[in-house]
């Protein structure tokens, strides 16, 4: 019966249940139309009169590897989804190009295959990119920002600010502290003498 | 397990409190009040020192563990050495782990075994954490540039803490930073971003040592150390001198001065009259210096500080009752329903996105409704006992209040997480950077829930006897202090106090609705 019971768990489709209590994006086990290994990444929001799921094939591309973001966006007061075209487009979200040389690539324009709006890509470098996704419903442009990250996350970055963070207060207050302890001392002597 | 639809999503959830727990607990509450209203008082007299108190060292199994502790610098070491490594581990595998949360070292240490297990620790062990914290103890080696002993000079610029940063402000604006974090980015599904938060509180630890005089973090800054604190002051343990009459007659104030080996108290405390757990750190320093060696552990009856004890400050008291609100709050954004909530209000008030702005609205409404709520009532208990003493005095001292509730809660809470969601917990420390591993799939995700550590029923009843224990508690607490606020003669009118007991039981009642929903499983 315990056998039975975790089969039929495992028959259970595909399904968009939530990991836990918080709204922003985290990875799915859903599988994809493509292959049940590599996972998805799911994020969820609403905008205007829409609610949004985003879904991004692998969870975690790499250079030079297909991937795919699937958007599927339902009204919220009536649940229809949305028929129209999505413009896709991406922009470099890393620190420095981000900040001062954010060029805007248009992905692709995608019309809705089976209620869900489909475009994919292959990126040449790692980092850190926005996919948004642009369209018009009664008169009113919706945009919608997405982060994407190719490749492994640059993890010394962090360390490496919090090392310098704690180096710089250090040697400021050991540079302090070699002017003040001796002339603290003087002032004992004088006041001991 | 139960799985609940919500907006045509299938979540995994915990199974509440079941009915007859509920409605026994509910009984309890109405005859406590019922008795609290009409049951003479009597008038609360000065914390006798030591009393009901059992000195732990003198015990005869627990003793020898109790003895070493205190006379050893090297057992301390020996703790926060551990708990650095691991520390430094959940920060590699959080940077440099899988990103998914269930499988990480980072995300399960700390948000399901730490932090669960963290305010189990404080009823047993009062702030014992505090001791081998490793955010502490990483700051003292750098700055101080020594594993042990006094470091002299001690490398920091020993500046006062500037007036309007002292008191637990900073630390309450910061633990509600933290749940805005934890609750509303989501930190606790992102290792990532667990990590960078532990470097972050590395960081502020360093700078505070590196600039204020003793360890201002600990006392003023450090969400988690607060929180500690203000949760030990219902602990089993205390740290007190054994007798009160050698601290009287001590010239040389070793505890708070420190000797030429042994730092002094980090916190500025004087253990001859130190009456409070909350801004003690456990770290033993002052049972080290003592030269009459007499300070040590002591067993207590847990509710006896709270009750008689203690004197809050302003800022402690609305630490407390914040306490409180983001206690229900946690249970609350755990509720299958909460996620419709923040969409529907996302909608009124045109939110979108990461629904940032509902959340942290709601956030913002749970601790004004908590604390209004409290200011509410507890100005209606001045002017139903009379108002002979000021108002503040009643804020301040009925803010214990919303202690054991919110301990108690809290526990409550944590036990689910505790008990049904660390099955996984053998698998990520053998794999603590997930390496390798794939998601956490629906039918583990359903054994892990079925190998639970203790058994379901165990689970309700300790849940249910939490929230008991909780609501006695805040009733004596009602009484007690109730006693000292009334005028003269008044024993028999305890009805006047009705608005708090109502606060207590309001609370109690739902905290014990939040437990009897099914919560939804955090990874």
């Amino acid at each position: 019966m315990k056998r039975l019971f975790l089969l039929l768990l495992f028959l259970l489709p595909p399904c968009q249940f939530a990991g836990a209590h918080h709204v922003l994006g985290r990875p799915t086990y859903s599988l994809s139309e493509d292959s049940n290994t590599p996972p998805s990444m799911q994020v969820e929001t609403q905008i205007g009169a829409y609610f949004v799921s985003y879904m991004a094939f692998p969870a975690f591309p790499k250079p030079n590897e297909p991937g795919r973001v699937s958007v599927y966006a339902t009204r919220l007061d009536d649940g229809a989804p949305f028929q129209g075209e999505i413009t896709f487009s991406v922009r470099d979200d890393s620190w420095l190009d981000g900040w001062f040389a954010s060029r805007k690539e248009v992905l692709g324009v995608q019309r809705p295959n089976d209620n869900t709006h489909r475009q994919g890509f292959i990126f040449k470098n790692e980092g850190d990119y926005i996919i948004t996704a642009e369209f018009e419903d009664g008169g009113e442009p919706y945009i919608i920002d997405f982060p994407l990250r190719i490749g492994e996350p640059v993890a010394v970055g962090p360390i490496g600010v919090a090392v310098g963070v704690i180096t710089v207060i250090l040697v400021g207050v050991n540079l302090v502290q070699r002017k003040r302890l001796p002339r603290a001392g003087k002032q004992g002597r004088r006041a001991a003498s | 397990m139960i799985y609940c639809s919500v907006d045509g999503a299938l979540m995994m959830t915990h199974p509440g409190l079941p009915e007859f727990w509920g409605i026994c607990i509910l009984i309890m509450m109405i005859l406590t009040v019922v008795w609290a209203m009409t049951a003479p008082m009597t008038a609360m007299k000065t914390a006798m020192h030591g009393a009901g108190a059992l000195t732990l060292a003198r015990l005869p199994v627990v003793g020898n563990g109790v003895r070493l502790l205190a006379a050893n610098r090297w057992v301390p070491l020996v703790l926060k050495l551990a708990m650095v490594s691991l520390f430094l581990l959940v920060i590699a595998a959080g940077l440099f782990g899988t990103p998914f949360p269930e499988r990480n070292l980072a995300t399960v240490l700390t948000w399901n075994l730490w932090w669960g297990g963290l305010i189990f620790s404080i009823f047993f062990l009062g702030s014992a954490w505090c001791a081998i914290c490793p955010w502490d103890a990483l700051a003292q080696w750098l700055v101080r540039r020594r594993l042990w002993r006094r470091a002299r000079p001690n490398n920091s610029l020993n500046l006062r803490v500037p007036r309007w940063l002292r008191g637990v402000w900073p630390a309450l604006w910061l633990l509600v930073g933290l749940t805005w974090l934890e609750l509303g980015m989501g930190i606790t599904l992102d290792p990532h971003a667990t990590a960078l938060v532990a470097l972050l509180i590395v960081v502020l630890a360093t700078a505070s040592l590196a600039v204020f005089r003793r360890k201002a973090f600990c006392r003023y800054f450090c969400p988690v150390g607060r929180t500690v604190g203000s949760y030990s002051q219902l602990a089993m343990v205390e740290l007190r001198p054994i007798d009160a009459s050698v601290c009287a007659r001590c010239k040389t104030l070793d505890c708070y001065h420190g000797n030429q080996e042994i730092e002094p108290c980090p916190t500025g405390l004087v253990m001859g009259s130190l009456k409070q757990n909350n801004y003690c750190t456990s770290c033993g320093n002052c049972t080290q210096s003592c030269p009459h060696a007499n300070i040590a552990w002591r067993l207590r009856p847990p509710s006896i500080e709270a009750v008689r004890g203690a004197r809050p400050q302003t800022d402690e008291a609305w630490f407390m009752v914040a306490l409180l609100a983001l206690t229900a709050l946690h249970g609350l954004t755990m509720m299958p329903f909460w996620e419709a909530w923040m969409r529907a209000l996302a909608r009124a008030i045109g939110d979108s996105g990461g629904l940032l702005w509902s959340f942290s609205l709601g956030l913002a409404a749970c601790l004004i409704s908590v604390g209004g709520l409290y200011a509410l009532l507890a100005a209606a208990t001045h002017r139903l006992t009379g108002g002979s003493q000021p108002f503040r005095r009643y804020l301040t001292s009925f803010a214990f209040v919303a202690l054991p509730l919110a301990f108690a809660y809290h526990m409550a809470h944590n036990l689910n997480h505790l008990v049904r969601e660390s099955a996984g917990v053998g698998g990520v420390l053998r794999n603590p950077l997930g390496v390798g591993a794939l998601p956490l799939g629906m039918a583990e995700k359903q054994i892990r829930h079925m190998n639970m550590l203790i058994y379901q029923d165990v689970v309700f009843a300790l849940q249910a006897g939490l929230l008991v224990l909780g609501f006695l508690i805040a009733v004596r607490i009602v009484r007690h202090r109730g006693a000292s606020l009334l005028e003269a003669g008044a024993g028999s009118q305890g009805w006047r106090l009705f608005p708090m007991l109502l606060f207590a039981a309001g609370i109690s009642g739902f905290n014990l609705w939040l437990l009897m929903q099914p919560m939804v499983m955090r990874m």
